[in-house]
């Protein structure tokens, strides 16, 4: 046997050694076709899907390749049945191809016949299909292009898209790298894009994926939409991009619920595009307004489905999804990969943080013990209200005043889900809150006043889980979430991960985040759901006891 | 056949052949044909005789290359001849029909009589009618035949639709209904094409062998076919269509499916061991129980009857009765000494036992014919053929060149075309049976890709495959890297005792070569449950890892310390007591806690009316962490107790049965060699009933006369000389000897009981 650095499992895992010396050879060798599920200190988890196969395939890798790669790297025998598995997985994709047919339009082809007849006779498709052409095409309502991928991908007999894309319109746009670069693995996340066509970029919180952004409407050249989560994030993307880019402050507009601003560059909130009025979407023509070369998805992780639907008759249109954290409790992955495109870019975050672009972090998870009372109302409550029960206690605001004692001087976040919980703490603590409620100015003067250091700490709800530029944040107190919800855990990291300026001694920021658990109750659960991806990306939790805090 | 010595000379009776042979000779014959050893003869003239019993010489035939049939057809069809005369008549070169003769002389289905060659009797009947069997489909030669010139001439002289009758006779069996035809009339006066035939006795009367058919004599047969019993050559047997394949995917293959295949045998009856499966009424395992352990063991379901089989081939997996008196499977007492073995020897354990095996677990799951699904473990799931059709797979595929498999698509059907070459008689089912050989072998890991193995080879040849497999399967590892997120990574095959250990405190997630386990509250709770202590666990921890153990499973193991027991069960009232009034609410409370039937009768005390072995399960399904309390009051924790059944007895080895029979042999051989003397001593005729049916025998093989004293219905004691012409089923059917040629009545039946002493004359 080799002694490579690969263990492949029978359950389509595959565990890569990270310090063996073939590991990086071999990530290099892998990416192309396996799916980073977790990238803890030691072992690497990747996994053989067949969506991930199939990217491989329109990637330009056969199946010959997987295995021998596989066969290559791994240390011990690979079991048969999974190279079987491989190949077969891998020669579903391309059988059915979508073509630009010039009387026909847009046509669905094979070169296999009894494949174009099985999905032919499949239910969810008939409706995107127009008329029988001959034996091995039909034709398809260009409409349903992104419908019909995303169909044909559940049937398991992926198309090959040689439909190709749209120009736009031409607009001129060039970075403009003045005292700044473009870090190598921005260039890289932008550039597999790129010539993926569409896809989604996946970069840690705070790694400048706004840039990733940037650069690829430098690369379409073309007039594009953004569309973000709320109307600070737009604030901030139109910032960046006045920044980092030739682009001036005329040409971008701003289509939200306040402005409704139409120009080559136009950011708009998803909140707005997916506002309802007597049935319809009056926003949704803001698609057609413009010959769009790119539309670019920010946080894709949290994309409503309505969007999900406008996406599937975007398909000739170029479009990148960017995020952090690509997991979904919803399960709707899938989609974002159907709908928007495949993931062209991941990077572990951990390193990216040993590159120093984003600063390391050490997480702590509190322990608060209920007292007797409470833990006696929590065990008799109805179960919908446990959650709300365990996590508002009292207690939490005691340990989070001692947080933010031993802090004193640091720029601190206090993060919770439950709007009584965040008004108390803002009393105790005699600091700002922030919440949904709290109006677009007054939220940007507080945000602002919060990063030219006059105010210290700031109590904040969901508002701020996303999108939202604090780099002087360097603590963090997380009293409560929505539930287990993995990808908000990580999104409130990310608000503290941006690197800052080294201090007077030369030393980076290290990033300080607490959650405050009630001990043996659903909290506890959930949390510790909540920091799977984030344990799963190398970042290792302390748990310690509240009165350990105190003391 | 090299190293036997051809019998010398011409014998009178097979018996006597048989006397003549040298002990080697005979130990061949009692090897390949074990049915004549049991029980051991007592002398020559009893296993000659037995060697002429129908059934015997079915199984004889059975094991026949098709090349050997078309022979042993051909010296039917020439009656009795000498060698070089019957390899004139077959499609095949003289060196074959000579050693495939030797071979069908070693099986005693030929012998050597004064006047040459002669089959056994009741050959012809036994050989059938199939060509793909060897069978010609002509009819033996008539005892005097015309010269084939004379013959040639016949069938120049016929008309085109005679000619076309005649083929058509011969094809279909030499034989056709009489009806009107008229026989024995000149040429000149025949008026059909039949009668164009029978009157130039191209078709012969069937006499009292076949009443009112006509038959076309072999001859005539052999005159058509251009002198051969068969147009195409019958020396050949057809070619596997082989590729070769690379030596790594080949090695990668076979011994990633043997470890897997070990592995989940294991997973599979450590289930079992923890919770049973219940057995079927027909001892069979149940649709739902199989589905279960495939879920489990992430498998499909045939793939989970291969495992089970397999294991309880090998006597890991027995039945027995649960607390209830259910039938249940479980693992046997052997499957705790198997767990101990390395890898590469518990394969070979696994890998024997299914070579052995008759059992067809790819049919589970299939419909049988009276349209139920098939269950895994029940008695009908065999096939006599099975381990047969497994050792051929496994030759021939050694037989290939080195790193060559069987060609995708062309090779499987070439292979089953081979084996039905070799052994066309049976089974029946051989495509189905082949196919799920070959499969079962890629599934056991004998054959990576297709292509047999190294160790594969060795086990076919029956040696030792463990030094060959332990050189290829991954060597186990003593050490986890456990993760911050609370996962311990085992880089390749734990170690036993290791991987037991490590299964009690964490949960497996993901397996394979190496083992992804994961920490959970409620697997630490379990380890807890099993008598581990949490300072047990951290040491074991600390011990096994190759990495720092990070805090948060430190602080996991101590919080479930904390919350171990808090709650205690009483046995004998089913009570709840905890002096932590809040658990008990919290409990009681519990949005499922009324499937444990609880009430609360006092503060921090709570009965329950579910049976404990209920109630435990349940609770901590709910994430309490409940202790069982005796009626001292103290706490009662240790190792839960594994169900094992004992091994089933006709399990216990074939190597056993091999020597069984072995010994067997040298039983029959011993008592022959002594019944001999004796039998030198004795008269001739022969008066226990068991000796008359020898000498019965003996004068059909010898087609000699003999006097047989028999007491007829009215209890007249009378004597009579017949040519006896079978001896069946308690009965003799002989020809009257004083009867003419053509009477019809000369053949009578005499039941074997009433001959009391048969002379040969």
């Amino acid at each position: 046997m080799t002694d490579g650095p690969l263990i492949v499992q029978s359950d389509k895992s595959l565990l890569l050694e990270v310090d063996h010396p073939q590991a990086g050879e071999c990530r290099k060798a892998i990416a192309p076709f396996a799916e980073l599920e977790r990238s803890p200190e030691h072992i690497h988890t990747y996994r053989l899907t067949p969506l991930g196969l199939w990217n491989a395939r329109a990637a330009g890798h056969d199946a010959e390749e997987v295995v021998d790669t596989l066969l290559t790297y791994s240390r011990y025998p690979v079991p048969h049945a999974l190279l079987v598995d491989v190949a077969e997985t891998m020669a579903r994709y391309g059988r059915l191809r979508l073509e630009k047919h010039p009387t026909h339009g847009l046509v669905l082809s094979s070169t296999d016949r009894p494949v174009l007849e099985e999905v032919l006779r499949a239910k969810k498709i008939a409706g995107m299909l127009g008329s029988r052409i001959d034996a091995d095409s039909v034709a398809v309502h260009p409409s349903e292009r992104g419908n019909l991928k995303q169909a044909l991908l559940k049937l398991g007999w992926p198309a090959e898209d040689f439909a190709g894309y749209v120009d736009g319109e031409a607009h001129t746009i060039d970075l403009a790298q003045d005292g700044w670069t473009l870090r190598d693995y921005q260039r890289d996340a932008a550039e597999s894009f790129w010539h993926g066509g569409s896809g989604v970029v996946v970069l840690p919180c705070g790694a400048g994926k706004t840039i990733v952004g940037a650069a690829a409407m430098a690369q379409a050249q073309a007039t594009t939409l953004i569309l973000v989560t709320n109307t600070v994030s737009a604030r901030q993307w139109k910032d960046e991009l006045i920044r980092r880019t030739s682009l001036t402050a005329e040409e971008i507009g701003e289509y939200s619920g306040t402005v409704k601003e139409i120009r080559p560059v136009t950011i708009a909130t998803y909140q707005v595009i997916t506002t309802k009025r007597k049935g319809v979407y009056p926003h949704l023509e803001l698609f057609d307004a413009r010959d769009w070369g790119l539309i670019v998805y920010d946080e894709v992780h949290l994309l409503p489905a309505p969007i999900f639907r406008m996406t599937a008759d975007l398909q000739a249109r170029r479009r990148i999804g960017l995020t952090a954290t690509l997991v979904r409790e919803d399960g709707r992955e899938g989609d974002v990969f159907s709908l928007i495109g495949p993931k062209r870019y991941d990077a572990p975050w951990k390193d990216i943080e040993a590159q120093g672009w984003i600063a390391p972090a050490d997480c702590v998870e509190v322990r608060v013990t209920l007292p007797e009372s409470t833990r006696l109302a929590y065990a008799t409550a109805e179960p919908e209200e446990r959650y709300r029960l365990a996590a508002c206690t009292r207690e939490k605001v005691g340990v989070v005043r001692d947080l933010v004692a031993r802090h004193a001087g640091q720029p601190t976040l206090v993060i919770g889900q439950y709007l009584d919980q965040l008004s108390e703490l803002g009393e105790e603590l005699g600091a700002p809150v922030i919440t949904g409620d709290t109006t677009v100015r007054e939220r940007q003067r507080l945000f602002d006043g919060f990063r030219s250091g006059e105010i210290g700490l700031l109590v904040v709800s969901k508002v701020a889980n996303f999108s939202i530029d604090l780099p002087q944040a360097e603590v963090a107190i997380q009293v409560s979430g929505s539930f287990g919800s993995r990808q908000e855990e990580a999104q409130r990291l990310g608000r503290l991960l941006r690197p800052g300026e080294p201090g007077p001694d030369g030393e980076r920021k290290v990033a300080h985040f607490y959650t405050l658990v009630s001990r043996d109750t659903v909290d506890a659960d959930f949390a510790a759901n909540r920091q799977r991806f984030l344990a799963e990306q190398g970042y290792a939790y302390r748990i310690v006891d509240a009165d350990d805090v105190q003391a | 056949m090299e190293g036997v010595e051809a019998a010398p000379g011409r014998h009178r009776s097979l018996a006597d052949q048989l006397r003549s042979w040298p002990d080697e000779r005979l130990r061949r014959l009692l090897i390949e044909r074990l049915d004549l050893a049991t029980p051991a003869p007592h002398d020559f003239s009893q296993l000659a005789s037995r060697a002429a019993v129908r059934t015997s010489l079915l199984r004889a035939l059975d094991s026949l290359t098709r090349g050997q049939l078309s022979v042993l057809d051909a010296l039917v069809v020439a009656g009795q001849t000498s060698t070089s005369e019957l390899a004139s008549i077959v499609s095949a070169s003289p060196g074959y029909v000579t050693a495939a003769l030797d071979e069908l002389q070693l099986r005693a289905l030929v012998w050597s009589s004064p006047e040459g060659l002669r089959p056994l009797t009741g050959v012809a009947d036994c050989l059938g009618s199939d060509p793909a069997a060897g069978a010609s489909g002509l009819r033996p030669r008539s005892a005097t035949p015309r010269p084939a010139a004379e013959l040639r001439a016949s069938i120049e002289e016929l008309s085109p639709e005679a000619r076309a009758l005649l083929d058509h006779v011969i094809d279909a069996g030499g034989l056709a209904k009489a009806s009107t035809t008229r026989t024995g009339i000149p040429p000149d006066q025949a008026s059909t094409p039949a009668e164009e035939l029978t009157s130039r006795r191209l078709l012969q009367s069937g006499g009292s062998a076949h009443p009112g058919m006509l038959v076309v004599p072999g001859e005539v047969g052999l005159v058509r076919r251009g002198g051969r019993t068969t147009l195409e050559p019958v020396d050949v047997a057809p070619e596997i269509a082989a590729e070769p394949r690379s030596p790594r995917l080949v090695v990668s293959a076979a011994v990633g499916a043997a470890g897997e295949f070990v592995r989940r045998t294991e997973l599979l009856l450590q289930g079992w061991g923890e919770s049973p499966a219940s057995a079927l009424r027909t001892s069979g395992l149940g649709v739902r129980e199989l589905r279960a352990a495939a879920q489990r063991l992430g498998v499909e379901p045939k793939e989970a009857a291969l495992l089970a089989e397999v294991a309880s081939a090998a006597g890991l997996l027995g039945s027995r009765a649960d607390a209830d008196g259910n039938p249940v499977w479980v693992p046997t007492d052997d499957f705790d000494a198997w767990c101990a073995l390395p890898t590469a020897e518990r394969w070979v354990v696994l890998a024997r036992a299914w070579l052995a095996s008759p059992r067809l677990p790819l049919l589970v799951g299939e419909r049988g014919p009276d349209q139920k699904p098939w269950n895994a473990l029940t008695p009908e799931l065999a096939a006599a053929g099975m381990p047969e059709a497994k050792t051929m797979v496994l030759t021939e595929l050694a037989a290939l060149p080195d790193g060559s498999g069987p060609a995708a698509g062309t090779g499987l059907p070439s292979l089953v075309a081979r084996l039905a070459w070799l052994r066309p008689r049976r089974p029946r089912t051989r495509v189905d049976l082949v196919t799920w050989a070959v499969e079962e072998a890629a599934r056991l890991g004998l054959t990576g890709a297709g292509v047999l193995t190294d160790y594969g080879r060795a086990l076919a040849r029956e040696e030792d495959p463990v030094p060959l497999l332990a050189a290829v399967v991954p060597a186990p590892v003593d050490h986890v890297l456990i993760q911050a997120d609370l996962t311990a990574v085992a880089p390749g095959p734990l170690e036993p005792e290791l991987a037991r250990r490590v299964q009690q405190l964490a949960d497996l997630e993901s397996h394979g070569a190496a083992g992804v386990y994961r920490f959970t509250p409620a697997s630490i709770r379990r380890g807890l449950d099993i008598g581990w202590t949490g300072s047990e666990i951290k040491e074991f921890l600390a011990e096994v890892s190759r990495t720092p153990v990070p805090q948060p499973l430190d602080y996991l193991v101590d919080d479930a310390v904390r919350g171990f027991g808090r709650l205690r069960v009483g046995l004998a009232t089913a009570y709840l007591v905890s002096e932590d009034e809040v658990a008990v609410a919290e409990l009681v409370n519990h949005p499922r806690a009324s499937s444990l039937e609880l009430r609360r009768i006092a503060p921090g005390v709570v009965i329950s009316t579910l049976p404990i072995d209920v109630l435990l399960p349940r609770m901590r399904d709910l994430g309490f962490a409940p202790v069982l309390e005796g009626a001292d009051g103290v706490v009662r924790v240790g190792t839960t107790e594994q169900l094992r059944a004992r091994r089933p007895r006709e399990s216990r080895g074939a190597a056993r049965a091999a020597a069984q029979s072995a010994a067997q042999i040298e039983v029959a051989l011993r008592t022959l060699r002594e019944g001999e003397a004796d039998a030198q001593r004795r008269p001739a005729s022969a008066s226990s009933s068991g000796g008359a049916a020898s000498a019965l025998r003996d004068a059909i093989e010898r087609r000699g006369r003999v006097e047989i004293g028999f007491t007829d219905r009215q209890g007249v004691i009378a004597e009579r000389i017949v040519l006896p012409l079978r001896v069946e089923g308690g009965e003799l059917r002989a020809r009257d000897d004083a009867a003419d040629a053509d009477d019809p009545d000369a053949v009578r039946v005499y039941p074997l009981h009433r001959i009391s002493r048969v002379t040969p004359l």
